[in-house]
C-alpha cells in the first residue's frame, strides 16, 4: 500500500532528540547500567535480532526467495520438457497467445481509465472538505464498499447485472432493450472496471482526505476573498496543494487495478465473454492452476512484475521530483 | 453568500444519490435473501412482506456456508495475531534499538511490499507443496502472515518511533530487560495502533479469494469467500438462497465496519501519510 512512499523512514532515528537520550537506545550502554551478569549482557545484545528474526525469515522465505524462483521457473519448460531451461520460449508464447495480449490491452484500457478513477474520489473530497451539507454521512457511506471482499461486489453485482436481472428490468420498464452486461464482450471489461470504481473510490476518498488535513485552510480563504470560483479554487489551490496525495493515489489505484481485481473477474465473468476480460493476474492464476504451465504463469508473472517496478519508480522518481520543488 | 450556499445544496443532490447508489445494491441483496424465490421472480424490488430466515439456514447448512465461515474466522484469528505479535516486536526493534544491520533489514522488510502475491504463487504453491504445507490451515496462515507483515511493520514502526525514548530507558533503569519492555511498555502503549493494523490486516484476510484458492484446493477447508465463488454455478438460478450467501459472507465486515469505521480510515490514511 505505502509504496514508494518509504523514503523519510529510512532515516533510523528520528531528528530532534535531545539530552543524553539522544541517538536511541543502546542496548549495551543500557546493560551495563542494569548491571547484568556477562550472560545477560550477551543476551541483550542479541535480543533486537531474536525480535526482527521471525519477520524477516517469513518475508524472506515467502516473499523474496519465491520472486527469484518465480523468475528462474520462467526460463524453464513446463509438461514433459519440467526443468528444462528452454530461455525465452515462455515469453515467445505469451506475447503470441491472444489471451495474453488481451490481458495487456485490458492494462492499457485501465491506465487510460486511470485520471477518471482519480478525478472522482478526488473531486467527491474536495466537496465532502468543503462541508457541503451532509458530508459527514457521504464519508461514511462512500467508504463502505472499499472495506467488502471483490468477491461480495461481484456476487452482488452478478445479480443485478444478470440479463434477465433487476437492471435491465428498470430499463425495459423506460422501453430500453436490455443490455447483457456481462456477456457481452465490448461492454464486460467496462462494467467490471466500473464496478471495481465503485467499490474502490472509498478509500481513494479517504487518502485524499488525510491530504486535505495539511492543506493550508487560510489558502483557500483567501482564494475565496478573491473571488475565485469553484473549479479556480481547485485547479490553483487544491491540486497544487496536493500533488503528492495525488501522485500516491494515481500509483496505488494503478496498483489496486493490477492486484486487487482478480475476485471481481473470477466471479462476474470468468475472463469471458470470449476471453475478453482477462487481466495478467487472471491470466497468471488461470495458467497456474487450471492449464498445468506453472512456467508459463512465471513468466507472464515476472512480466506483471517488471509493470508494478516501472510503476513504482516512476511514483520515486515524482516524489523526488515534487520533493526538490518543495 | 447565499449564491455559494445555494449551490453547496445542488452539489448535495448527486451527492446523496451516489450515497444511496453505494448502499443499495447490499440492501437489494438482503432484500432479496428475505425473499421465496417466487416472489423474487414475480417482483425483483418489492420490498419482502415478512423476514425469512429460511434461505440463510439453507445457505448456512445445506449450502455449508456454516463451515466455510468458522474455517475463515480461524484462519484470520490467527493470522491476525501472528502479524500484530511479528510485527509489533520487529516494530519496536526496527524503531527503538539500535543495531548493526538494522536499516537494511528494514528495507528488507519493506521490498516485501513490491511483490505482489500474482508475482510469486507460482514458486509459493510450490514451497508449500514441497513443504506440506498446502491444504493445511498453518500453510494459510503462513501465507496471510507473509503478504501481510511488510505493511503492518512499516505501521509499527513509524508508530513506535513517535514514542519518546526516554521512556524505554527510564525502563531499561528500573531493571527491565529488552523483552520486559516490549511487554511491559511497547505493547500497552502501542494499543491504538496494534488495534487500526489488527482491523485492516482482519478485513484483508476476511476478503481474500486469491490465496485461499491457490493455497486451500479441497473443498472442506474452503474459506467464506472461497465459499461464496462457489454459489455462482450452484445457485444460479436460486436467486434468494444465492444473496443469502452473499449476505452471511458481508454481514460480519458491515458489523466491524459499523463499530470500527474510525480505526480503518486511521489505518488507511496512516499507511499513506507515514513515512
Amino acid at each position: 500500500m505505502p509504496i514508494g512512499n518509504a523514503q523519510p523512514s529510512v532515516r533510523p532515528a528520528p531528528a530532534g532528540r535531545t539530552g543524553p537520550a539522544r541517538g536511541g537506545l543502546s542496548t549495551e550502554r543500557a546493560g551495563n547500567r542494569a548491571r547484568r551478569s556477562r550472560g545477560g549482557a550477551r543476551a541483550e545484545r542479541f535480543a533486537p535480532y531474536i525480535l526482527v528474526a521471525p519477520a524477516v525469515l517469513i518475508i524472506v522465505a515467502l516473499r523474496l526467495y519465491p520472486l527469484i524462483l518465480g523468475v528462474n521457473f520462467s526460463f524453464t519448460g513446463d509438461g514433459v520438457r519440467n526443468g528444462l531451461a528452454v530461455g525465452l520460449d515462455n515469453y515467445r508464447e505469451l506475447f503470441h497467445d491472444p489471451l495474453f495480449r488481451t490481458a495487456l490491452g485490458n492494462v492499457g484500457l485501465l491506465v487510460l481509465l486511470l485520471p477518471v478513477a482519480v478525478a472522482i474520489p478526488g473531486l467527491l473530497a474536495t466537496f465532502i472538505y468543503l462541508r457541503v451539507p451532509g458530508h459527514r454521512f457521504y464519508r461514511g457511506v462512500y467508504f463502505f464498499p472499499a472495506v467488502l471482499s471483490p468477491v461480495i461486489v461481484g456476487a452482488i453485482f452478478n445479480l443485478l447485472l444478470a440479463f434477465d436481472g433487476p437492471l435491465n428490468a428498470v430499463l425495459a420498464s423506460v422501453g430500453v432493450r436490455p443490455v447483457d452486461w456481462l456477456g457481452d464482450p465490448d461492454v464486460a471489461m467496462f462494467m467490471v472496471v466500473g464496478v471495481h470504481v465503485w467499490a474502490t473510490f472509498g478509500m481513494a476518498l479517504v487518502v485524499f482526505l488525510a491530504g486535505f488535513a495539511t492543506l493550508d485552510a487560510a489558502l483557500l480563504d483567501a482564494a475565496r476573498v478573491d473571488g475565485a470560483s469553484l473549479p479556480q479554487v481547485i485547479w490553483h489551490v487544491i491540486v497544487p496543494g496536493l500533488s503528492r496525495t495525488i501522485q500516491f493515489v494515481f500509483v496505488t489505484t494503478l496498483i489496486g487495478m493490477l492486484t486487487s481485481m482478480f475476485g471481481l473477474l473470477f466471479v462476474m465473468t470468468s475472463g469471458g465473454p470470449e476471453g475478453s476480460t482477462y487481466l495478467p493476474e487472471y491470466y497468471i492464476w488461470i495458467q497456474q492452476g487450471q492449464m498445468n504451465r506453472p512456467a508459463l504463469a512465471s513468466a507472464a508473472s515476472t512480466i506483471l512484475f517488471v509493470i508494478m517496478i516501472v510503476v513504482g519508480l516512476l511514483q520515486i522518481k515524482l516524489l523526488k521530483r515534487a520533493g526538490r520543488e518543495d | 453568500m447565499s449564491r455559494v450556499r445555494l449551490s453547496r445544496w445542488l452539489i448535495a443532490v448527486p451527492m446523496s444519490l451516489l450515497a444511496l447508489a453505494t448502499i443499495y445494491p447490499l440492501l437489494f441483496t438482503a432484500n432479496v435473501a428475505m425473499k421465496t424465490r417466487r416472489d423474487y421472480i414475480l417482483d425483483r424490488f418489492s420490498l419482502t412482506d415478512a423476514l425469512r430466515w429460511e434461505n440463510i439456514d439453507t445457505a448456512w447448512n445445506s449450502v455449508g456456508m456454516g463451515r466455510y465461515f468458522v474455517n475463515s474466522l480461524l484462519v484470520v484469528t490467527s493470522s491476525v495475531v501472528l502479524l500484530l505479535l511479528l510485527g509489533s516486536m520487529a516494530g519496536f526493534a526496527l524503531s527503538q534499538l539500535r543495531f548493526r544491520g538494522s536499516s537494511a533489514l528494514f528495507l528488507g522488510c519493506l521490498a516485501g511490499l513490491f511483490v505482489p502475491f500474482q508475482v510469486i504463487m507460482v514458486p509459493l504453491a510450490r514451497i508449500m507443496a514441497d513443504t506440506a504445507l498446502i491444504d493445511t490451515y498453518p500453510g494459510l496462515v503462513l501465507v496471510y502472515v507473509a503478504q501481510f507483515l511488510p505493511f503492518t511493520i512499516f505501521l509499527m514502526t513509524s508508530y513506535y518511533r513517535s514514542i519518546p525514548p526516554e521512556i524505554i530507558d527510564a525502563a531499561r533503569i528500573d531493571g527491565n530487560s529488552v523483552y520486559g519492555v516490549y511487554r511491559r511498555i511497547m505493547l500497552p502503549l502501542g494499543t491504538p495502533a496494534l488495534l487500526s493494523v489488527g482491523i485492516l490486516n482482519a478485513l484483508f484476510c476476511w476478503n481474500d479469494v486469491l490465496m485461499a484458492l491457490v493455497m486451500m484446493p479441497s473443498a472442506d477447508h474452503r474459506t467464506l469467500m472461497v465459499g461464496v465463488t462457489s454459489l455462482r454455478g450452484q445457485y444460479s438460478d436460486d436467486i434468494p438462497t444465492f444473496a443469502s450467501g452473499v449476505l452471511i459472507a458481508a454481514i460480519p465486515v458491515l458489523l466491524v465496519y459499523l463499530f470500527l469505521q474510525r480505526q480503518i480510515a486511521d489505518g488507511v490514511a496512516a499507511g499513506s501519510t507515514k513515512g
